[in-house]
């Protein structure tokens, strides 16, 4: 098998010296940009892609993967320590990353998701290097049907993502989906729910949401009442988990790689789910599911692993089809283009120093971000001593810078102050946040896809259970909704009626 | 009327969906609904807004029977100066430019808590300035002008 | 809305300090923003940003490239047309900005002819209709043969984007019935095709262009006119249905009222761009044909495109709020 030898080949290129100071500097700069809140690992791919221009090919690209590798490890670290994602994978770290770090243990929660991301992250690139081309046929196999299946079991799984009640849960997810439809409808051009505002004819901005609901209503919460109430724990204890901890993050880290590993190649918007899929996965397996929401180590290490791993496998669709997976992908193309590489099946075979040389580079990229990251992450946990009203101001500043900087739309900020005050408002009538962003997420999908399911199947809707990968897709999903919610609602029940607490 | 058990939160919440319920059905009322089979541009809007009124029923008819938690206070201040600070930053980031832009944005903001006094609120706001025009404009150079139109004489 | 009242008076006020404020200095004394009305990484991104660089050395400013994505690029275009009329904000314009928005579109953000000043044509870019390989179609004229016995799809990259009314112009003079699938963007849509979920697409030929050369996509026909230089072995459509040609573009605009002195050192900077070796070889792989037009000659342009495009909008049905 000529696998090894062209790994070698990949690795002579990537670890020639120039290739390893371009991805260093890479991990470094995206860290540091991707660190600021609100500047989530797009808007730090956008602003850090000239850099790479003056690059040689591969070396560019070894760049630009080092950014994004360092955007996600930065983006997951503002998620822990402000509550702050500022993409959909970090937003589910916030749930129970911030939560550990209030109560002090903001320096375990970042070395968790170091270290398991950098598991995930080795894993997924041997699955790379190893099965690329099968796997791509694999993607191929999904259409419509397959993709309305899928996001029928993410909302199946999402209201566990919940620690309140059933139907409020249920709520927020329907409402994000709602406000996932504002827009231009892709079918007809009609506008949706834009109010007549053409800004919003492409979408509410993500960031925006995320930004406004977790970030900006935590700061609100917080600013309620300065002189009682504490923002963080004055006590921090030890940066890194204990033996004890360690032992309870391995079987977390294994299940998200492999959820991530598989989600993450699918093309269609797969990836969003990985870490929403491991957060609900590693709740069910819980023997202590009281504790998500709450500062549970699991749920930090499962969906950051599960995040990474499908970060890496989201290139199989990119280097054998040339085809991005997500917008960072998008990013990607277009400086292979740039480049002069025309990305596409032909990469591999017409260019194997650079297809390779980029999968050697993930796992460099990756063992940098570690072993960088782990010395900082005590610097990381020093700035939560800054008093809080300093650090706001701060935090203000840089999300209007981020958010702007990506499409110079200044409605974007307005939707910030908006979804700042939804998400306020929200949190006082104790809903969650977390369905409401995968249902803003999920909503496009599904709805597309449904759509187009129905169009191709000429109006036919048994296509959904014709199909075989899409009827098993809703065999599980009928499964999930009767073995984790019968018992769970009936829990709930007994919850609400033995404690107050909410 | 006080005598039943009742959450008040969780009554606010339901309200609060069915009117947002509302909203957005009045919305898709313009928008062709289309068939099952083939569906029109208001089909799942008009699909979900009666499930999100549905579930804001639910969660209001819960509400009575049982007692709730208190809200707790309201960060009135907070509102008054975090959540105008970003529209600030839109409406004159393309007019003052990037500096002033900022420098105003994080001085509106640092307002927001009762502990900062206004001298170091100026201090912050001139580092928060210098720092990110170093680091965005000129280190990343982003297309922002750092001074805009309504600066120059 | 009052936003809008107040981001009105603003934006007129900041007009007026403005021009007010435009030196006699020679232009261009400080950068000048390209305005891309597309997020980044996509074609014409990366047209602008490979035009952007050389450009800058040509006119001893660098050319700072700015995405101002939404609404099909609507929203970047009408914001440089609203622009200080300086030279110092310019338009990557393109056959959706300057052709098909504003005949597709209810609510005109901008008049694509007396809002902007012309600079140059810079590239033309082929499109293709090309069919997943299961396809039993191997020309055009048997794609059209079957598609009047058996109904068919083609995908495009979304609602009246050039690729969905290429398909519709093609429908048109083929006399078939094909439906339309809409996608967000080109790459879905091509994924969809490889997968043979949809068995027919137009794209960009730039996009599709590695697919077709490892025999994953069948190309049956270009757009253009003339059979792509990269591509000599596909025919162009008009070789089976005479009279069909479209093609995508990309060409720089500054606001209407920009003086001509900056004006044509715009214009001169970007063909001197454009005849750059390394550009012209990177436009090449990029199957663009290199234009770098006159100001005169992107005028004519953009009323015969109108032309054009107006009678298929009108047939296919198109239309946007």
């Amino acid at each position: 098998m000529d696998l090894l030898s062209n790994l070698g080949m990949g690795f002579s290129v990537a670890s020639s010296f120039a290739n390893l100071g371009f991805c260093l500097i890479g991990v470094l700069l995206g860290t540091l940009i991707g660190v600021l809140p609100g500047i989530g690992a797009t808007a730090t791919i956008a602003m850090l892609l000239p850099i790479t221009f003056q690059l040689e090919p591969v070396s560019s690209l070894i760049m630009l993967a080092g950014i994004y590798y360092g955007a996600q490890y930065g983006g997951s670290t503002t998620a822990i320590l402000i509550n702050m994602p500022g993409e959909s994978s970090s937003a589910v770290t916030a749930i129970d990353g911030y939560q550990m770090a209030r109560k002090g243990r903001a320096g375990t929660a970042l070395a968790t998701a170091a270290l398991g991301s950098f598991f995930a992250g080795s894993v997924a690139t041997f699955l790379v290097a190893i099965f690329a081309p099968p796997l791509t046929a694999i993607a191929l196999e999904f259409g419509a049907a397959e993709y309305f299946s899928l996001m029928v079991l993410g909302l199946v799984m999402s209201v566990a993502l919940a620690h309140g009640t059933v139907p409020k849960a249920l709520a927020m997810v329907v409402l994000g989906l709602l406000l996932g439809i504002v827009g231009t409808d892709v079918y007809t051009g009609t506008p949706r729910f834009t109010l007549g505002i053409t800004q919003f004819s492409d979408g509410l901005n993500f960031v925006a949401l995320a930004v406004g609901v977790f970030g900006i209503a935590e700061i609100l919460r917080n600013l309620e009442d300065e002189h009682e109430r504490q923002v963080m724990t004055r006590n921090i204890n030890s940066l890194f988990p204990n033996r004890d901890e360690l032992r309870q993050i391995i079987g977390p880290v294994l299940r998200g790689t492999g959820v991530g590993s598989i989600l993450g190649i699918l093309p269609g918007g797969g990836a969003i789910l990985a870490s929403f899929a491991s957060y609900t996965i590693e709740k069910k397996l819980s023997k202590h599911p009281e504790e998500f929401g709450h500062g549970a180590i699991a749920g930090v290490a499962g969906p950051e692993s599960a995040n990474n791993a499908g970060a890496q496998t989201s290139f199989i669709p990119l280097l054998t089809l040339g085809i991005p997976a997500n917008p960072v992908m998008a990013l990607m193309i277009g400086a292979m283009i740039i480049q002069g590489i025309v990305p596409g099946p032909s990469v591999v075979t017409d260019q194997p120093e650079l297809f390779w040389g980029i999968i050697a580079s993930m796992w460099i990229g990756n063992l940098m971000l570690v072993v960088l990251n782990l010395p900082l992450i005590g610097l990381w946990v020093k700035l939560l001593t800054v008093p809080y009203f300093v650090l706001f101001p701060i935090i203000m500043a840089m999300c209007s810078i981020g958010v702007y900087s990506v499409n110079s739309n200044v409605y974007d900020l307005f939707a910030v102050a908006f979804f700042g005050l939804l998400g306020y408002v929200l949190s006082k009538l104790r809903f969650e946040p977390a369905p409401l962003l995968l249902g803003f997420v999920l909503g496009p999908l599904l709805e597309e896809n449904l759509r187009r399911a129905m169009i191709l199947s000429r109006g036919d809707p048994t296509t959904f259970v014709t199909r075989p990968i899409s009827a098993g897709l809703l065999v599980l999903a009928l499964a999930v909704l009767v073995l984790v919610f019968l018992p769970q609602i009936r829990r709930r029940r007994e919850e609400v009626f033995t404690e107050s607490e909410g | 009327m006080a005598t039943k058990p009742r959450d008040d939160t969780d009554m606010i919440a339901g309200l609060l969906l069915m009117a947002a319920a509302a909203f957005f059905g009045w919305q898709t009322t313009g928008l062709e609904v289309g068939t099952s089979l083939r569906m029109g541009p208001g089909y799942f809007p008009m699909l979900l807004s009666g499930l999100l009124f549905l579930l804001g029923v639910w969660v209001f008819l819960k509400s009575f029977g049982r007692e709730g938690e208190p809200t707790g206070p309201i960060a009135w201040r907070g509102i008054l100066f975090i959540l105008p600070a970003p529209v600030f930053f839109g409406l004159t980031v393309r007019g003052l430019g990037f500096v002033p832009a900022l420098f105003l944005t994080s001085l509106i903001a640092s307002q927001a808590s009762v502990k900062m006094r206004p001298l170091p609120a100026l201090v912050l706001a001139v580092l928060v300035t210098i720092i990110s025009t170093l680091i965005f404009s000129y280190g990343l150079g982003l297309p922002f002008r750092r001074f805009g139109p309504w600066l120059d004489f | 809305m009052t936003l809008t009242l107040t981001r009105r008076i603003l934006l007129g006020s900041a007009l007026a300090f403005g021009l007010a404020g435009a030196a006699a200095a020679e232009f261009p004394d400080r950068p000048v923003t390209l305005v891309i009305p597309f997020a980044a990484g996509g074609s014409t991104d990366v047209v602008g940003r490979i035009v952007a660089e050389r450009m800058g050395q040509e006119l001893g400013q660098q050319v700072i490239v700015q995405n101002v994505g939404g609404a099909g690029g609507s929203l970047g275009a009408g914001q440089v047309a609203k622009a200080d009329a300086d030279g110092y904000t310019i338009l990557m314009g393109t056959v959706a900005t300057h052709a098909l928005n504003p005949l597709i579109l209810k609510q005109k953000p901008y008049d694509p002819v007396a809002d902007f000043a012309p600079v140059s044509l810079l590239v033309l870019v082929p499109n293709v209709l090309a069919v997943n390989p299961q396809l039993p179609a191997n020309t055009v004229q048997e794609l059209i043969d079957l598609a009047k016995t058996e109904p068919l799809a083609y995908a495009s990259s979304g609602n009246g984007t050039p690729l969905h009314l290429s398909g519709e112009l093609f429908k048109a003079m083929a006399g078939v019935d094909i439906t339309h699938i809409p996608y967000k963007g080109s790459g879905p849509a091509l994924t969809d095709v490889l997968g043979n979920q949809v068995p027919i697409i137009f794209d960009n030929l730039p996009s599709a262009s590695g697919h077709i050369a490892s025999g994953k996509l069948r190309a049956l026909g270009v757009t253009t006119a003339e059979r792509a230089p990269s591509f000599p072995d596909v025919p162009a459509i008009g070789e089976t249905l005479p009279g069909y040609e479209t093609y995508s573009w990309n060409a720089l605009f500054a606001p209407a009222g920009t003086p001509p002195e900056a004006i044509a050192k715009l214009h001169d900077a970007a063909v001197a761009a454009m005849a750059d070796p390394a550009v012209a070889a990177r436009m090449g792989e990029f199957s663009a044909t290199i234009v770098a037009s006159s100001p005169e000659e992107l005028a004519e342009h953009v009323k015969a495109e109108m032309a054009k495009w107006e009678p298929v909008v009108k047939d296919a049905n198109v239309s946007l709020d």
